[in-house]
């Protein structure tokens, strides 16, 4: 499995997003110890449809976190099922689609990368205004 | 070459070079320019005779005429093929973009060139851009020479709500309509103010300048080259959109009423950091809600619309009241089905 943890947090659902944590602590406590490190990178949402940076680098087995910093509800979508066209999406051999769900203002999202390559993202809602992202993952030192 | 052209235009020359060379034509389509976003008493008085008179050329050329004109008295109107198609619109969390005053790109596919101008009859900015109000160069139209509410600034504001209810059951324009609206939206301010729009109290049934289909339409093409709302906008293909008469709140309170409001669920038309697109470059795999209170009242018992600025309470950058709403939900829910 290398799809980690798939779980928000937003600052007034606090509590309920402490809970979920330690559910996952409990029900799956190896996968779960990657979300209690510090994260190798951030992104922001912005207002103007980006991500910033729109382009991260992380070594395999590490973490990126997302944050909409924005008004706007954004996603952060790796999933070419989701996706209506071919550019909005691009993962490496053997890397697990993800999906962030609908992200409200300030909300977070974070995904460990396990599979070294190229990944390319999008924003659900403003995929025609080309709302894409890319995570260059390299092996593990 | 010689082209056909509409008769206030005298001159056989294509219109760039033309635009070009009559110094006088520039100063009267200025005049014209002027005149078209500005209020409508200031408007009216600073107009000259000759300009009054392409301006009412313009608007008597508008070519829904005679559709509308067979479809309006009518009592009885059809109905929907299929019956009525009845749908909701939410959203519930998250911002909506606002557009601001800014030029708009005129796509040749929709205007045409210089030589051969598309959509330039009807008032300005409602059905048509007159050719004169165009920028030109290179025998090509770049922009609209003034400032609308269609172009690609926009802010973004927080906390979008839209609730829409609606249902299309009158087919066409008629003296009549069965269609119904029920819209409430709003939005906030970083200083925390609230704006609203209510609608519809009454659904414009038929429209003054271009078909409204009993004041709401399903599964229909508008704007661009179809001449159905601003040619401002790209060609779009429409879910839904209704046109009715509602009011603008701030905090709470009405500030402007009545004023016709558009709703319309269409095709994804912003680009890359928001543009609004060219025809070509539509989405039409993603959908977006636009919520559009235009800076134009109907004329009362005339088949035309005169520039009436929107008392919005927004403050622009430059201490200016935004003369309009144009606002775009993004954040959609959408349900919707046949029959009663
Ligand atoms: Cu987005």
């Amino acid at each position: 499995m290398s799809l980690v943890s798939t779980h928000t947090l937003a600052r007034t659902r606090w509590l309920l997003g402490l809970a979920a944590v330690l559910l996952f602590l409990v029900g799956h406590a190896p996968e779960a110890q990657a979300q209690s490190s510090s994260p190798a990178a951030t992104v922001d949402m912005t207002n103007t449809l980006s991500f910033a940076p729109d382009t991260v680098r992380v070594q395999a087995g590490e973490t990126v976190r997302w944050t909409n910093g924005s008004v706007i509800v954004h996603t952060v979508t790796a999933d070419p099922e989701e996706a209506t066209t071919d550019e909005s999406v691009r993962l490496p051999e053997g890397a697990t689609p993800f999906d962030s769900g609908t992200l409200d203002p300030e909300e977070r999202f974070e995904h460990t990368f396990e599979v070294p390559g190229t990944y390319r993202y999008f924003c659900i809602p403003h995929e025609g205004a080309k709302m894409y992202g890319t995570v260059i993952v390299t092996p593990a030192e | 070459m010689t082209i056909s052209l509409p008769h206030f235009f005298s001159s056989s020359r294509p219109f760039g070079q033309r635009l070009l060379r009559r110094g006088a034509f520039v100063l009267a389509a200025l005049a014209l320019v002027l005149m078209v976003w500005a209020p409508p008493a200031q408007a009216q008085e600073k107009m000259s005779e000759k300009e009054k008179q392409m301006l009412a050329q313009l608007q008597e050329m508008n070519q829904a005429d005679g559709y509308l004109e067979a479809h309006r008295d009518v009592q009885q109107p059809m109905e929907l093929l299929g019956g009525p198609l009845s749908f909701t619109i939410r959203q519930t969390s998250g911002g909506v973009f606002v557009s601001l005053p800014d030029n708009r790109t005129l796509d040749p596919d929709v205007f045409g060139t210089p030589d051969q101008p598309l959509a330039f009859t009807g008032t300005p900015g409602i059905t048509g851009v007159p050719v004169p109000m165009r920028g030109v160069s290179d025998g090509q139209f770049t922009q609209f020479e003034r400032m609308s509410p269609f172009g690609d600034k926009n802010t973004t504001m927080a906390n979008g709500n839209l609730m829409l209810q609606a249902t299309d059951r009158t087919a066409t324009d008629a003296a009549t309509t069965e269609d119904e609206v029920m819209l409430k939206a709003s939005w906030e301010d970083q200083d925390g103010n609230t704006y609203a729009i209510r609608c519809c109290e009454m659904l414009v049934s038929a429209g003054p300048e271009f078909p409204t289909f009993g004041g709401v339409v399903t599964n229909h093409i508008l704007h661009g080259f179809t001449g159905i709302g601003t040619p401002l906008m790209p060609t779009e293909y429409t879910y839904a959109a209704f046109w009715g008469m509602g009011a603008v709140l701030k905090n709470g309170e009405v500030v402007d009423k009545p004023r016709i409001v558009h709703g319309m669920l269409t095709e994804y038309v912003r680009g890359e950091n928001y543009k609004l697109v060219s025809d070509s470059e539509v989405t039409p795999t993603r959908r977006h809600f636009h919520l559009m209170v235009a800076p134009f009242m109907p004329v009362k018992g005339e088949h035309k619309f005169q520039p009436k600025d929107v008392a919005t309470g927004f403050e622009l950058p430059n201490g200016m009241e935004l003369p309009f709403w144009h606002v775009m939900f993004e954040n959609l829910e959408i349900e919707s089905q046949r029959g009663e």
